[in-house]
């Protein structure tokens, strides 16, 4: 939560100053803004941040784009911050591999805050996928890869690995 | 390198093949190799190749953006897998009045088409210059890795066995098969080129992963 909230600041080239604390069992993020203003909740606070920094796109530009940024933003928190199961990981890679099958963003061609939070949201999950598992959600691989290299965005975190071994079937 | 080519069906599905675990066809950001590529395709590729297909209708966004996108165009066999040439031929490259030329303007048709031309033909001269006297021998592997027992970590030993890495040694399909007490094999295809690449040497290596690897064994051995 708060560390994620870092990095993005950082990626969104933010100055330091806004101030950050926890709230409840399930440690949900509060901001407080230097004007006063007392923010809940981890979407809340990064479409915020987006805000401050001034780079609306990233939350989408038409009004479609915009649906679906909040789609996956609203995705990362039910699903992949609230279930954990081995079964609720399979379910989340298999929905993102056929989603990201036509796309190169979650968006479709622009980079959006959805890529960013799910990209964070995802890493620990990806991290420990195995070279099989890699190949066959092979469009999650593709994009996850593609964000990773995104400037910015990876910061501190672990690079992940992909390496495609499909055998190359000459051209006929 | 290059796709093979990409006016035919076949040149297709080499970029599709290509492009399953990329978005760009160089790097991670758009550039002028995507528009080379692009420019080089007749039209959206079919939905069958739906790599391609993605790359193409992503590329197709940044139609206004062309000129401004980084790098240099270069020719097509600058591009795509090592092993594969390009054959995208000059011949067919007609300029035709019905062909929808998506990005060029009507002044600037005339000298592009001209310089792409002039381009794509040194591109072929060049390959064909080059180009490697006999058909490289190659042959397929299939191998049967035993692990030492039942608790053996069968994923981290495919890994090991995965980062083996060399000149004319690419790693195909795998799977496990059990051969009694619990105990499961893993039984890998590759393909070799055979003056590069022997069993002796995938032997030495494999074994060498002394922790998860007993012995291993060429189970099938087939020349392409």
């Amino acid at each position: 939560g708060l560390e994620e909230l870092a990095l993005l600041e950082r990626l969104l080239g933010l100055p330091k100053g806004n101030k950050y604390g926890v709230q409840g069992e399930r440690k949900v993020p509060v901001l407080q803004t230097n004007d006063g203003l007392g923010l809940t909740g981890l979407m809340t606070i990064a479409a915020h941040l987006v805000k401050q920094a001034k780079k609306d796109q990233l939350l989408g530009s038409t009004a479609e784009e915009k649906a679906v940024v909040q789609q996956w933003l609203e995705y990362r928190v039910t699903r992949v911050d609230g279930g954990s199961s081995k079964e609720d990981t399979r379910i989340i890679l298999k929905d993102l591999n056929v989603h990201l099958e036509d796309k190169v963003y979650l968006a479709g061609n622009i980079f959006t805050l959805a890529d960013i939070l799910m990209y964070y949201g995802l890493h620990h999950v990806m991290v420990e996928l195995t070279v099989q598992e890699k190949e066959k959600y092979l469009n999650v691989s593709r994009w996850f890869n593609h964000i990773q290299h995104y400037p910015g965005v990876r910061q501190h975190l672990s690079n992940v690995v992909f390496i495609k071994n499909t055998l190359y079937t000459n051209a006929d | 390198m290059g796709f093979g080519d990409l006016k035919s069906a076949a040149g297709l599905r080499v970029l599709n093949d290509f492009l399953a675990d990329k978005s760009y066809i160089e790097g991670y950001v758009p550039s002028q190799a995507d528009i080379a590529v692009f420019e080089a395709i007749a039209a959206p590729p079919p939905a069958d190749l739906y790599h391609a297909l993605r790359w193409y209708n992503h590329i197709k966004s940044y139609e206004k953006q062309k000129a401004s996108l980084p790098g240099v165009k270069k020719a097509l066999a600058k591009y795509g897998p090592a092993d594969v040439e390009d054959t995208t031929g000059a011949a067919t490259d007609n300029k035709n009045d019905d062909d929808i030329d998506l990005f060029g303007s009507d002044d600037e048709e005339e000298s592009e088409e001209a310089k792409k031309l002039r381009e794509e033909r040194l591109a072929q001269y060049e390959s064909k210059k080059s180009k490697k006297p006999a058909v490289v021998a190659k042959s397929s592997i299939l191998l049967d890795v035993k692990p030492w027992d039942d608790e053996t970590d069968m994923a981290k030993l495919e890994e090991c066995v995965r980062s083996i890495q060399a000149d004319g040694l690419v790693w195909g399909s795998s799977k496990l098969v059990p051969v009694g007490y619990g105990i499961k094999k893993l039984q890998i295809q590759c393909v070799v080129e055979d003056d590069k690449v022997g069993t002796d040497m995938l032997e030495e290596r494999i074994t060498a992963f002394e922790d998860y690897v007993q012995s291993m064994d060429v189970a099938a051995f087939n020349k392409i």
